[in-house]
């Protein structure tokens, strides 16, 4: 009897773990498409939306921010509806082979040189597709995972969704990186960048193959048999008092404080240490992939401990600690890498200056390249493209736009190096307690007839919106102090206010209205 | 609290408004367009709706339930 027990247990652990794996790497493929071409945009911007055609240059920013503010939401509505009619598991199949299709098909596209307004057309609707397969992969996702787990270790299962936003960032950065040291920056910038979109085509491939042979969610399956299905998931979730009032909840106490603090610990500490801090491309990228690598875990760490502690004050306590300790972390960011902190080796200086025709402009570059005693590099490249033409020049000269492109570059000491390491890294801890746990407690809050629906819209809103947005406001906020056009913004940290402001915003609400005891789930 | 929340809600519709065309009319290029846009259009309403109804429901106790 007692064997027969253990036996299983086992057989229940091995299929709860398959189902694990099939959904994670799955979502993992999902974030990989969508960020790839996030990191990319600069070069995608140059194949497909040249900035002297207005219409392609308006188009390139639509489809910035189209993907992630408007269509992600509507693809966790549709595909929300979708799921919980017909099925979890159907759905979240569709939105991979739409996510993986598109990417593919990115790949594809002959650049604006060949195809003119088509290259950009095209590359404007395949993201519109990849935001919209996104919103509805996640809530699929980590509904169905929540569904197959048990009551008293849901947090630790769907940590493992949590995992995959982070780690399908983290290989996106680590295939473009391996791609452009292989090929040289010259080919990748003509064709390689294809690679990692074309690459996505094996990796939906292998996951579509694996998530064929899982069965339904167990409480939807009965749910179904029963015939207790919703008819109209959508009048249910947002119609209904007693469920609207949760989803909002879920909006402002949670996904709103938990999108700003997971924007800010992964993709605008990288925007800062290259453009505040200008850390070379290379170091910045390794710097945010070694601190999500050692992050991770703690992804399950909360998870796991939700389940035993509840989920709402490890939320809280995330946020809480996020946005006190975000300007303190970023003052010392930027003060380690502040070449006016450092003593310069003056003899070791080097000032380079070739001099080109290339077509009808004259291009004179200047390297200038500094070393100091801490170990730290810095090379400024500045570019001046003058017109052979004098009448060209005169009237470049008359608007003020005879000025050359500077780029600076910082290569950090060893020390600083893992200094920046850890201070990403205690963003990172930040964002697995505030995400670890989310996934469990969005899926407790609503029943599980519109479960799919209900749970999809406030975390694309909180996410797409709340926190897609904190790149956009936050350099709006530096800019903002620049006290003319070029000179230096006077607080390069004023970005910080817009996820500071949130996140205390949603702290208070999460602290005073979300409950502290997980619900059990069942067919309601 | 409920009031709190409703009045936020009801007191970002005119600022963010009155902001975005004081920063349209200081300098009206293409960016500062779609930047207020994106806020007017998008985040505004999304915070000002969630917020108001949000404090509805608290200031009515919908949420002394939960527990």
């Amino acid at each position: 009897m007692a064997q027969n027990l253990s036996a299983s247990h086992s057989e229940e652990v091995s299929s709860t773990r398959k189902v694990i794996a099939a959904s994670s790497v799955g979502t993992l493929i999902e974030w990989y498409d969508f960020y790839i071409f996030g990191s990319l945009a600069k070069i995608i911007s140059e194949q497909f939306f040249p900035k002297d055609n207005p219409t392609a240059a308006l188009l390139a920013t639509l489809a910035t921010f189209a993907a992630g503010f408007v269509v992600r939401p509507f693809g966790a509505l549709f595909f929300g509806r979708l799921g919980d009619i017909i099925g979890r598991k159907y759905t979240f199949l569709v939105t991979l082979v739409i996510m993986g299709g598109s990417t593919f098909v990115i790949g594809l596209v002959p650049g604006y040189a060949t195809i003119g307004f088509w290259a950009p057309a095209i590359v404007f609707v395949l993201r519109l597709l990849q935001g919209l397969a996104l919103g509805g992969e996640y809530g699929g996702a980590a509904t169905y995972v929540a569904e197959h787990s048990p009551d008293n270790q849901r947090g630790y299962w769907t940590s493992f969704i949590q995992t995959t936003a982070t780690f399908g960032l983290f290989v996106s950065l680590g295939v473009i990186l391996v791609v452009r040291q292989s090929l040289g920056i010259e080919k990748f910038t003509e064709w390689g960048w294809r690679v990692p979109f074309l690459l996505s085509i094996f990796l939906v491939a292998v996951s579509v193959f694996i998530r064929m042979k899982m069965s339904e969610s167990p409480l939807f399956a009965k749910l179904k048999k029963e015939g207790k299905t919703s008819a109209n998931p959508l009048a249910e979730s947002f119609q209904k008092k007693d469920n609207l009032k949760m989803v909002l909840l879920a909006l402002l106490g949670a996904t709103a404080g938990q999108g700003v603090v997971w924007y800010t610990g992964q993709f605008y500490a990288l925007s800062f240490l290259q453009n505040a801090c200008n850390v070379e491309f290379v170091q910045s990228n390794l710097i945010i992939s070694i601190a999500l690598v050692i992050g991770t875990p703690f992804f399950v760490i909360f998870g796991s401990l939700s389940d035993k502690i509840g989920r709402k004050w490890i939320m809280m306590l995330g946020m809480l600690i996020a946005f006190v300790s975000y300007r303190p972390i970023y003052t010392l960011m930027y003060a380690d890498a502040n070449l006016k902190n450092k003593t310069e080796i003056t003899e070791q200086t080097t000032v380079e200056t070739k001099e080109a025709v290339k077509g009808d402009n004259n291009v004179t570059t200047t390297v200038t390249k500094k070393t100091y005693t801490d170990g730290t590099t810095y090379k400024e490249t500045k570019k001046l493209t003058v017109p052979l033409d004098e009448a060209k020049k005169a009237a470049l000269a008359e608007a003020g736009k005879l000025k050359p492109e500077t780029k600076k570059e910082t290569v950090l000491s060893q020390n600083i190096f893992y200094k920046m390491i850890g201070y990403v890294l205690i963003q990172v801890i930040f964002v697995t307690m505030v995400y670890g746990p989310i996934a469990a407690f969005l899926v407790e809050l609503f029943p599980t007839r519109i479960r799919y629906t209900s749970m999809s819209l406030p975390y694309h809103i909180g996410n797409g919106v709340f926190g897609g947005l904190v790149p956009l406001i936050s350099t709006r906020l530096v800019e903002a102090t620049r006290p003319g056009p070029d000179l230096p913004p006077s607080d390069p940290l004023a970005g910080l206010w817009y996820p500071i402001l949130i996140a205390a915003v949603s702290f208070v609400i999460g602290s005073l209205y979300i409950s502290n005891k997980p619900a059990a789930m069942d067919v309601d | 609290m409920g009031i709190v929340w409703a009045a936020m809600g009801v007191g970002i519709i005119p600022i963010a408004i009155r902001q975005a065309m004081t920063e349209i009319a200081k300098k009206p290029s293409e960016e500062n367009w779609i930047f207020w846009s994106i806020v007017l259009v998008v985040l505004m309403p999304i915070i000002a709706f969630s917020l108001i109804t949000f404090g509805v429901f608290a200031l009515k106790g919908e949420y002394e339930s939960i527990d």
